[in-house]
C-alpha cells in the first residue's frame, strides 16, 4: 500500500465513531501480548475522548447543565459529526452550540454553550492594535465617525436565563427553568479586560447602539437607536452608554473617514 | 542554576548543539494552570517551552505569560499541528503564525513530532505514527526542507511514543528518524520516555535506539512520565519521569553530552514546585556530567 492509503486507513481505524475498523491485521503489526486490533483501539479511544476533554475545557457549565452521561454522549456524537478544523484543540467547539440546538437540547442549556464559546473566543482573541479614548474625539467629526471594537469583543443574544444558569445556578432548579416557554431575547457583551473574560446583558437601546455600531454604523446613526420623546434623555443617554464603551476599552479606533484615520 | 538578566545573553548561553557546554541547561513546558503563578511569581528555570498552537495569534494572558518568561529567558517553541507526515498541504496560514511567532519572541529552537495528524482536512490532536519505507521517507524529507525554508531556521523534530507498527515499514524507527534528519538537515529533539514507552511496546532496545542516532543531530531532550496500561505502557505525561527513563538519561549525557533539556507534564499537573524537583534532578545529573568530562580533560 501507498503511504496515502496507509494514513488513510489508519485514520479510518483511529477516528471511527464505532471503533476500529476489522481486518487489521493484515496492515498493522501485532502481537501475543496485544492484538493490532487492540493497539489501534488506543488510538481510537484517544482521539475521541481528547476531543471530549477539549469540549469540557469550554463547555464546563453546559456540562455541569446537561449531567456528564449526557455530556459524554452528546459530546462523542458531535466530535464524531465534526472534526477538529483548526490546529488549536479547543477550537472543536465551534459548532457545539449549534449542534445542540440540532439535536434538540433545552434552550437555554443551547444558550449556555453559546456564551461559553463567547468567551473562549473572547479570552483567545489577538490583543487589540491600540485602545481609543475619549481624547480620540474630534466634536466636529464626531457625528460620522465610526467606531471599531477590539478583537475581543463579542456580542449574541441569549436566552436570560442562559446568565443566571452560566452564573451557577442549582442544576434542578435550572433544569426547570428550561422547561418554562422562553421569554424575550437578551443582548449580551463579552470582552476581554486585561486577563479576565467579562459578559453583561445590555438594555435595548444600547444592543440597537452596539449592533449598528459593530455594522458600520456612523455615530449620528448610533445615537439614533437612544430615540425617545425626551430629547434631553437621549442625550444624556447616549453620552452614558459611550463613555461605558470608553471606560470597559471596547473601542479600538475610532474612524473619521477615508481621509483621516485618528487612534489613541 | 543558571539564570540570566538578559534573555540574549540567556539565549547565547545555552549550547545550541552537541557541543560541551559549561553549565547545564534544563527547564519545563509552560501549562495554563500555572499561568497566574507564572505572572505572580515567575518561573525558576534556565529556559521554558512554549506548546505553539496554545500562542499563535493570541493576546491576553497566554500572550503576557509568553511575554514575562521571554523577558527572563530563552523560550523554545514546541508545536504538536504540523503534521509533518501528512498528505495534506502544509498548512500556510499556521507556518506564518509560527514564523511570526518565532521571530517576535526570538525562540530558541521550534520543533514538532514526526508522525501525522491530520486526515481529510481536519486535525486528530493526535501524534500518529508513520510506517518507516522509502516513499514516506522522501515525503517527510521534503516537508521539513518546505519548512525550514518558510521559517528560515531548522526544524527540530521530536521521535512519538507508538503502540502500533505498519507491516509496511522496512526501515526502524531509528533508521528513519536518523535518514529524515540528514536528509533534510534538520535536527533532533530526542524524547527519552517517549523511545522507553516505544521501546516496551514494540521489543527493541532503548539504548540500541540511543546508539544509532547521529550525535551532532541531537539537539534537545524531553523527559516524561508514562504509565502501565496492563500490556503496554501508555505515553500520558500524568507522573514523574520513571527512574528507568532517568537511566536512559544518564545513558543519553554519556552519549550526546548535556543538552537543553525540558520536563514535560500535562495530566493531573502538579505544583509548579514539582516540576521543579524534577527539572533540579535532570540539572544535577547533568551537571554531574559536565564536571566529569571537565575534570577528564588534560
Amino acid at each position: 500500500m501507498k503511504l496515502a492509503e496507509l494514513e488513510r486507513y489508519f485514520a479510518s481505524a483511529a477516528t471511527s465513531g464505532s471503533g476500529p475498523l476489522p481486518d487489521l491485521e493484515r496492515i498493522f503489526v501485532g502481537s501475543d501480548q496485544l492484538s493490532a486490533k487492540d493497539r489501534l483501539a488506543i488510538y481510537n479511544r484517544g482521539y475521541f475522548y481528547r476531543l471530549l476533554d477539549a469540549l469540557a475545557s469550554v463547555f464546563g457549565q453546559t456540562k455541569r447543565l446537561l449531567g456528564d452521561a449526557d455530556f459524554e454522549r452528546l459530546g462523542l456524537a458531535y466530535v464524531a459529526q465534526y472534526p477538529s478544523e483548526h490546529p488549536a484543540v479547543e477550537r472543536i467547539g465551534r459548532a457545539f452550540p449549534a449542534y445542540l440546538r440540532g439535536v434538540h437540547a433545552p434552550a437555554t442549556i443551547v444558550d449556555v454553550a453559546s456564551l461559553e464559546w463567547a468567551r473562549l473566543c473572547a479570552l483567545v482573541a489577538a490583543n487589540p492594535r491600540s485602545v481609543a479614548t475619549v481624547h480620540a474625539i474630534e466634536p466636529g467629526l464626531f457625528p460620522q465617525a465610526r467606531l471599531r471594537f477590539v478583537p475581543s469583543l463579542h456580542w449574541l443574544e441569549l436566552d436570560p436565563r442562559a446568565l443566571s444558569a452560566f452564573a451557577g445556578e442549582a442544576p434542578a432548579r435550572a433544569a426547570q427553568a428550561t422547561a418554562d416557554p422562553p421569554g424575550p431575547l437578551l443582548g449580551v457583551a463579552v470582552w476581554r479586560n486585561q486577563h479576565a473574560v467579562r459578559h453583561e446583558a445590555l438594555d435595548a437601546s444600547e444592543w440597537t447602539a452596539l449592533v449598528c455600531a459593530a455594522g458600520g454604523g456612523t455615530l449620528s446613526e448610533v445615537c439614533s437607536a437612544f430615540a425617545s420623546e425626551s430629547a434631553a434623555d437621549d442625550v444624556h443617554r447616549a453620552f452614558q452608554v459611550l463613555s461605558n464603551w470608553f471606560a470597559k476599552q471596547w473601542l479600538e479606533q475610532i474612524e473619521y473617514g477615508e481621509a483621516r484615520r485618528i487612534s489613541d | 542554576m543558571h539564570r540570566a538578566a538578559d534573555p540574549q545573553q540567556a539565549l547565547n548561553a545555552l549550547p545550541s548543539a552537541r557541543s560541551a557546554s559549561a553549565v547545564a541547561c534544563v527547564g519545563f513546558g509552560l501549562r495554563v494552570p500555572h499561568y497566574d503563578a507564572i505572572l505572580s511569581h515567575g518561573l525558576r528555570s534556565d529556559f521554558a517551552e512554549a506548546i505553539s498552537e496554545n500562542f499563535l495569534g493570541r493576546g491576553g494572558r497566554a500572550f503576557s505569560v509568553l511575554e514575562r518568561v521571554r523577558s527572563d529567558m530563552p523560550v523554545a517553541l514546541h508545536g504538536v499541528s504540523l503534521s509533518i507526515g501528512g498528505m495534506e498541504p502544509l498548512a500556510n496560514t499556521y507556518l506564518e503564525e509560527l514564523s511570526e511567532l518565532a521571530r517576535r519572541i526570538s525562540a530558541f529552537s521550534v520543533s514538532d513530532h514526526l508522525c501525522f495528524g491530520t486526515f481529510g482536512g481536519h486535525y486528530a490532536h493526535d501524534l500518529w505514527p508513520l510506517p518507516y519505507t522509502e516513499e514516506a521517507l522522501v515525503h517527510v524529507a521534503e516537508r521539513v526542507q518546505k519548512v525550514q525554508d518558510r521559517l528560515g531556521r531548522r526544524l527540530l523534530l521530536e521521535n512519538v511514543s507508538s503502540y502500533v507498527a505498519y507491516r509496511a515499514s522496512t526501515l526502524t524507527e531509528w533508521e528513519f528518524l536518523s535518514e529524515v534528519v540528514t536528509r533534510a538537515d534538520a535536527g533532533i529533539l530526542l524524547d527519552l520516555n517517549n523511545v522507553f514507552v516505544s521501546a516496551n511496546n514494540h521489543g527493541f532496545s532503548a539504548l540500541s535506539y540511543l546508539r544509532a542516532l547521529p550525535r551532532e543531530r541531537v539537539r534537545q531532550i524531553h523527559l516524561a512520565g508514562h504509565s502501565d496500561a496492563g500490556g503496554y505502557l501508555f505515553d500520558d505525561h500524568g507522573s514523574a519521569v520513571s527512574d528507568a527513563v532517568w537511566q536512559l538519561y544518564e545513558q543519553s549525557l554519556e552519549l550526546f553530552g548535556a543538552l537543553p533539556t525540558i520536563v514535560e507534564w500535562d495530566e493531573r499537573l502538579p505544583e509548579l514546585s514539582v516540576l521543579e524537583a524534577e527539572a533540579a534532578h535532570a540539572r544535577a545529573l547533568s551537571n554531574a556530567r559536565l564536571t566529569a568530562r571537565h575534570e577528564a580533560e588534560p
